[in-house]
């Protein structure tokens, strides 16, 4: 089945080329095919992740692999549900390539399956890791639209066009999803580790990091809902607030060694 | 006065105390905290490592500095909560009156659009309150609170989880099975038994532990492991760590006296203080050579496969290196120590503490996420619907709401 994987990950990669192409030439067409493609690869890579979930016998997100992977497609899942929401292409535009570099970054880790350990044995486990999931997946493709919206403002294109007002904005409220879903990771987690370790917080390197960005995204809140920042601004703060989140999800296990070192597994 | 009270609870202030907080917080995260001082100087270098524990950063998170902001942040979010809530106990009623005045500015061609667009709004669980000559139609009130509640909520969650982090009586305990613990109020805590793995083999680190009360009128027994502390009254006993201990029996063949010593760490073992073994460690297995020569493996996070001694015998103050196995007994004058398999057993954490201080950091949490739910995707919104056509007040973009009243008016007439 590692196969369906490697396929997803080829297939992500594709239509994120097409995307792109076909959004630089304005080719309908070609973006038509690259959400096909996209969703064609959304499948495999879903098919991966049942099969590993059941062979594994839990949740396939206990290590950095199967993290990364439930994060790429977090950001899949999201995309395609902005864009039925939407029907914008920059929305897919944003999607993909996060998607795939996200995924890319999981075929770089160890892949076989091994058994959960104790301290992830615990009813917390789903809640505090899927949200961590879906949270850095709204936090990628915002910034991902942050991108978009900045290579459209060096293109030439107005802040003032309804679009980009739409990116714009639409870049916000999915900042607001991310950062009511990290509120609920790193309560579930406080929660869960008063259970397991007897401190509700104790300043590990992985908590930190959370609650850094945590920081970061709540002063980009104040920012924007009252200084009124909009547009350049919001668009680079997205971007730069998205490499505290790698960080916290990949810098801290490789560089930072804690109570959560087992995530680096 | 005035002036720094609105000071203390600006935006600017409280911006400016959480990028404090996040520039302190990345210097823990990535200086070694609580570490000896050595480890430091090897680290940094000495006028460096000197400097670093001066200012407090290799415990940054317990320096005075590190508090006060704490606290000021907390008088800061108090004060807004304030002001806030002055802000939006009337504010709905303010948007009511706001819609009611308001001129509309999409028209409806005819009476269908008015039917279509008031039919979608009650679908959608709009709020209906009839006015002259229009109809308003209201939602999401509560959003109002959202902003309030979220800054309430951060400001509970510091109270209480700094209260809890704080006022816990801990103690760190190991425990051999068949051991009874007396706590300071006369609680009793007995391990009934542990194990490292589970019967198929996977690793477990389960205790099985009695507690009871002063009087034992009252007594829990539960199996305990990582996630599963065991609650008794105002105690949780966590299974924090584990060990292996050798068990050495001891028998003194003129009396027939006889004792079981539980070995963890180096000791000198004998009656008379001139014979006896000195125990050294315990191995949890070893290799042996076509030589008969052994090689030793130092440790292991499963229980011992081929548990070995390393011994020095004594006699008469002379003494010999030897490898015990367990079933084996060595004889030294009067006494024969016998090697018994080894003992698996606990390291557990004895907490004190509090439930309602629990009770109100876990509502603290659950408050923050309800109101942060609020804040963002309960925006409150007004729509004044008359003849003329409607008008959508909210303080925040209704844009998804725009486009779908669009849409509905356009398709009055086409579906009846």
């Amino acid at each position: 089945m590692e196969i369906c994987f490697f396929a997803a990950l080829i297939v992500y990669f594709a239509a994120s080329v097409l995307q792109f192409i076909g959004s630089a030439l304005k080719k309908d067409g070609l973006n038509k095919i690259a959400r096909v493609a996209f969703g064609l690869g959304f499948l495999l890579h879903t098919g991966y992740t049942v099969w590993r979930g059941f062979t594994a016998g839990r949740l396939p997100l206990a290590n950095q692999f199967e993290f990364a992977s439930g994060f790429a497609w977090a950001i899949a899942a999201l995309g395609f549900f902005l864009y039925w929401k939407l029907r914008q292409e920059w929305v897919m535009t944003a999607a993909m390539p996060m998607a795939f570099l996200i995924l890319s970054y999981a075929a770089f880790q160890p892949m076989q399956i091994k058994d959960i350990m104790p301290a992830l044995r615990s009813t917390w486990f789903a809640l505090h890791i899927g949200s961590a999931a879906f949270s850095y997946a709204a936090f990628a493709i915002s910034a991902g639209l942050g991108v978009v919206y900045l290579v459209q403002l060096k293109k030439g294109k107005s802040a003032d066009d309804p679009r980009m007002k739409q990116m714009d904005y639409l870049g916000y409220r999915i900042v607001c999803l991310g950062f009511l879903l990290l509120t609920v990771v790193i309560f579930s987690g406080a929660i869960w580790a008063e259970q397991a370790w007897s401190s509700w917080w104790s300043w590990d390197p992985k908590e930190t990091w959370a609650l850094i960005t945590w920081i970061f995204y709540a002063i980009y809140l104040h920012q924007r809902l009252r200084l009124k920042w909009q547009g350049r601004r919001m668009a680079w703060l997205a971007v730069i607030a998205f490499v505290l989140v790698i960080f916290t999800f990949a810098g801290v296990n490789l560089l930072l060694p804690g109570l959560h070192s087992y995530a680096g597994l | 006065m005035k002036r720094i009270l609105s000071f203390f609870r600006s935006m600017t202030f409280g911006m400016i105390l959480l990028a404090a907080v996040m520039a302190l917080s990345l210097a823990g995260s990535l200086i070694p905290q609580q570490e000896e001082a050595m480890k430091y100087v090897n680290a940094y270098g000495a006028q460096t490592a000197a400097l670093l524990m001066g200012l407090g950063f290799t415990d940054i998170f317990h320096t005075w500095y590190f508090y006060a902001l704490e606290i000021l942040l907390c008088l800061n979010l108090l004060l807004c909560s304030i002001l806030r809530f002055g802000r939006t106990r009337k504010a709905g009623e303010r948007l009511k009156q706001q819609a009611i005045k308001a001129a509309c500015d999409q028209p409806f061609a005819d009476e269908s659009q008015f039917q279509k667009i008031t039919a979608y709004l009650s679908g959608q669980r709009y709020r209906k309150t009839e006015s002259e000559n229009a109809v308003l139609y209201s939602k999401h009130f509560m959003g109002f609170y959202g902003s309030f509640l979220v800054h309430l909520s951060i400001l509970l969650v510091l109270l209480f989880g700094s209260l809890v982090l704080m006022t816990p009586q801990v103690t760190d305990q190991t425990v051999m099975p068949g051991e009874t613990l007396t706590l300071s109020d006369g609680t009793t805590v007995t391990c009934e038994s542990f194990h490292i793995q589970d019967e198929s083999g996977k690793l477990d680190y389960a205790s099985v532990l009695t507690a009871a009360s002063p009087d034992g009128k009252q007594s829990k027994t539960q199996e305990i492991r990582v996630n599963e502390p065991l609650r008794f009254g105002s105690y949780k006993i966590y299974q924090q760590t584990y060990g292996t201990a050798g068990r050495i029996q001891i028998r003194n063949n003129s009396n027939g006296a006889e004792e079981i010593q539980y070995m963890t760490e180096p000791a000198f073992l004998a009656i008379d203080q001139r014979n006896g073994i000195y125990f050294e460690a315990l191995y949890p297995g070893y290799f042996r050579d076509e030589d008969g020569n052994f090689t030793l493996i130092t440790s292991t996070d499963r229980s011992y496969p081929d548990p070995v001694y390393r011994i020095q015998s004594i006699t008469d103050g002379m003494s010999a290196a030897v490898l015990a196995f367990p079933g084996e007994e060595i004889n030294i004058g009067d006494i024969t120590f016998s090697f018994l398999s080894p003992a698996e057993y606990p390291g557990l954490r004895i907490k004190r503490v509090s439930g309602w201080l629990y009770g109100g950091l876990y509502f603290s949490f659950g408050l923050m996420v309800a109101a942060l739910y609020l804040c963002f995707f309960a925006i409150p919104v007004a729509v004044k619907a008359a003849k003329e056509g409607y008008v959508i007040c909210s303080p925040k973009n209704q844009e998804g709401l725009a486009l779908a009243l669009e849409a509905e008016k356009s398709q009055a007439g086409k579906n009846p």
